[in-house]
């Protein structure tokens, strides 16, 4: 364990073993409820928050906690906003998405313009998970407990919704609240997330362990425990696999996210899962 | 004896400024087998969605003496990937508390006996995205029956289900009717079935066009009113044929 003698691959590698599990975990509910774009929409249109801020100089650099804070503030406000549109719109879901996502990021590169020094950006782009503080431990530390406790708490309401939504709303959960949260919730987490993976990379790291654990899992249950568990050994091993070939670490963590789900779906080519029943059109078109 | 279990007094309700059902009154008495039909956009769905609550009336009374009311709702397309089980499925309705992690151990047994009771036992360890159409409804029909209720409202519940499905679903409708006394209020456009199976028909078409005995409102004249003109055929059972309008009665 050479690598961990760095104080910075220590924060990296708590970072990364405390947002590998907890991205995986908020990722499953993501795709069952397909919103990986809405993700990925909020994490570029973060860019412009991003310039927002240092156009304005609310903050001097993007890694200050005063730029943590605009991106909250701002991702929160483009989730909100979007989560509305769905709500009292008849614009498709992908639409609303797409022109959130292209308003903002071309929002983003008109004020880049007038941005002297767009370097600054990079940080922003691509991450970078070894300039974490000790108080990004601890800020990150934070937000894997709200979102655990968030998830958990809302298990039930979460999953029944994904079915159906009129089950859970005569189970009494409030299924508007529910969704407003939740959305927030993503964007919180995408926000404060963003100086470590970068606006390109947060949406494989929440989406990429969801999608190996659908794949694999032959139950919910499993497909809980599996995509926290691919989360923590693709970011545990992006971490420890960087040090050794000398990559950046954010899209090594992506990368091994990546080759799990690729190991998965040639294991689950050669294996039907035990019980597993063939769908219904398979067995159809054999009996027609 | 008049015993009614839900009394529904001059229901009015709104989308927006789009009126779905104006004036509607009906009364079902504890232990009929009810059946609701109507043209599409009629305002079926909204009415049985009133009754549980999903939709707020914009007028009217809604009155319910059940117990509890089972509710088995229209079916959506299903995610075919959902890793989720039947078992993790009816346990969303056993677990009383937020948290839900799977099944725990001691409710299999009750899922086991709940599904036996509608023949679906076998399908206890599938996945929902993996059952068929009518598998999927009885699966529904099972969750809605969990903390027994004595008034079940079904959407549609044959929509998408083939004959044979059909056919053990009617059966299946029965044997809840008949032993266990539960009462029933069904939407569907199969009028055979609502022929074979109800004590009362209503008829609506945002208001109420007619109410009474099967072999009363099964006519082509009653019919008419709610649909606006006759079109001569009817859907048979299971959607796959149709009869003559004639050959009803």
């Amino acid at each position: 364990m050479e690598f961990l003698d760095l104080p910075q691959m220590q924060r990296a590698f708590i970072i990364a073993l405390i947002a590998g599990p907890v991205a995986g975990l908020l990722g499953t509910f993501i795709t069952l409820r397909r919103m990986s774009f809405f993700s990925d929409a909020i994490s570029h249109g973060a860019m412009t928050g991003v310039t927002l801020g240092l156009t304005l100089r609310l903050a001097s650099d993007v890694n200050s906690p005063a730029m943590q804070l605009t991106l909250v503030v701002f991702c929160t406000a483009i989730a909100l906003l979007m989560a509305w549109l769905f709500e009292r719109t008849t614009l498709h879901t992908d639409t609303v998405i797409a022109f959130s996502y292209t308003g903002s990021v071309a929002l983003g590169v008109v004020l880049i313009s007038r941005l002297h020094g767009y370097r600054k950006l990079e940080g922003a782009l691509f991450g970078d998970i070894l300039a974490s503080s000790p108080a990004d431990v601890w800020i990150i530390a934070g937000l894997g407990t709200i979102t655990l406790g968030f998830l958990f708490l809302n298990m039930r309401a979460l999953t029944l919704s994904i079915v159906q939504e009129n089950l859970a709303k005569i189970e009494g959960v409030n299924i508007r609240v529910l969704n407003y949260a939740f959305v927030v919730l993503i964007a919180v987490v995408v926000a404060l997330l963003l100086q470590q993976l970068g606006a390109l990379l947060i949406s494989g790291l929440i989406v990429v362990p969801a999608a190996a654990a659908r794949v694999m899992a032959g139950t919910f249950r499993r497909m809980l425990i599996f995509s926290a568990g691919f989360g923590f050994v693709g970011a545990a091993s992006g971490v420890f696999s960087s040090y050794h070939l000398d990559t950046p670490t954010g899209p090594t963590m992506v990368l091994c996210d990546v080759a799990i789900l690729m190991l998965c779906l040639g294991a689950r080519s050669v294996r039907r899962r035990p019980g597993e029943a063939r769908p219904p059109a398979e067995r159809q078109s054999e009996t027609a | 004896m008049l015993d009614p279990i839900l009394e529904i007094e001059k229901l009015c309700v709104a989308y927006g400024e789009h009126e779905v059902l104006q004036d509607v009154s009906i009364t079902i008495q504890r232990g009929q087998f009810a059946c609701l039909i109507g043209p599409n956009g009629a305002g079926k769905s909204t009415l049985l969605k009133t009754i549980v609550g999903l939709v707020r009336a914009s007028g009217g009374s809604v009155v319910s003496r059940a117990r509890q009311i089972g509710y088995v709702p229209q079916q959506l397309p299903l995610d075919a990937g959902l890793p989720l089980t039947v078992a993790e499925f009816l346990s969303l309705k056993l677990t009383r508390s937020r948290w839900w992690f799977g099944v725990r151990h001691s409710l299999r047994e009750p899922i086991r006996a709940q599904l036996a009771e509608i023949g679906a036992a076998h399908l206890i360890d599938r996945r929902l995205g993996m059952l068929s159409g009518g598998e999927f409804q009885r699966i529904l029909v099972a969750y809605a029956l969990i903390n027994d209720p004595d008034f079940l409202l079904l959407d549609e519940p044959l929509t998408g289900v083939d004959i044979r499905g059909g056919l053990s679903f009617d059966g299946l409708l029965h044997h809840l009717h008949d032993h266990r006394h539960i009462t029933i209020l069904m939407v569907s456009h199969d009028l055979h079935l609502v022929e074979h199976l109800s004590d009362v028909v209503f008829c609506i078409n945002r208001d109420l066009c007619c109410l009474g005995h099967p072999d009363e409102v099964l006519k082509p004249e009653n019919l008419a009113k709610a649909y606006g003109h006759l079109p001569g055929m009817v859907r048979d059972a299971g959607g796959s044929a149709f009869i003559p309008m004639a050959n009803i009665h």
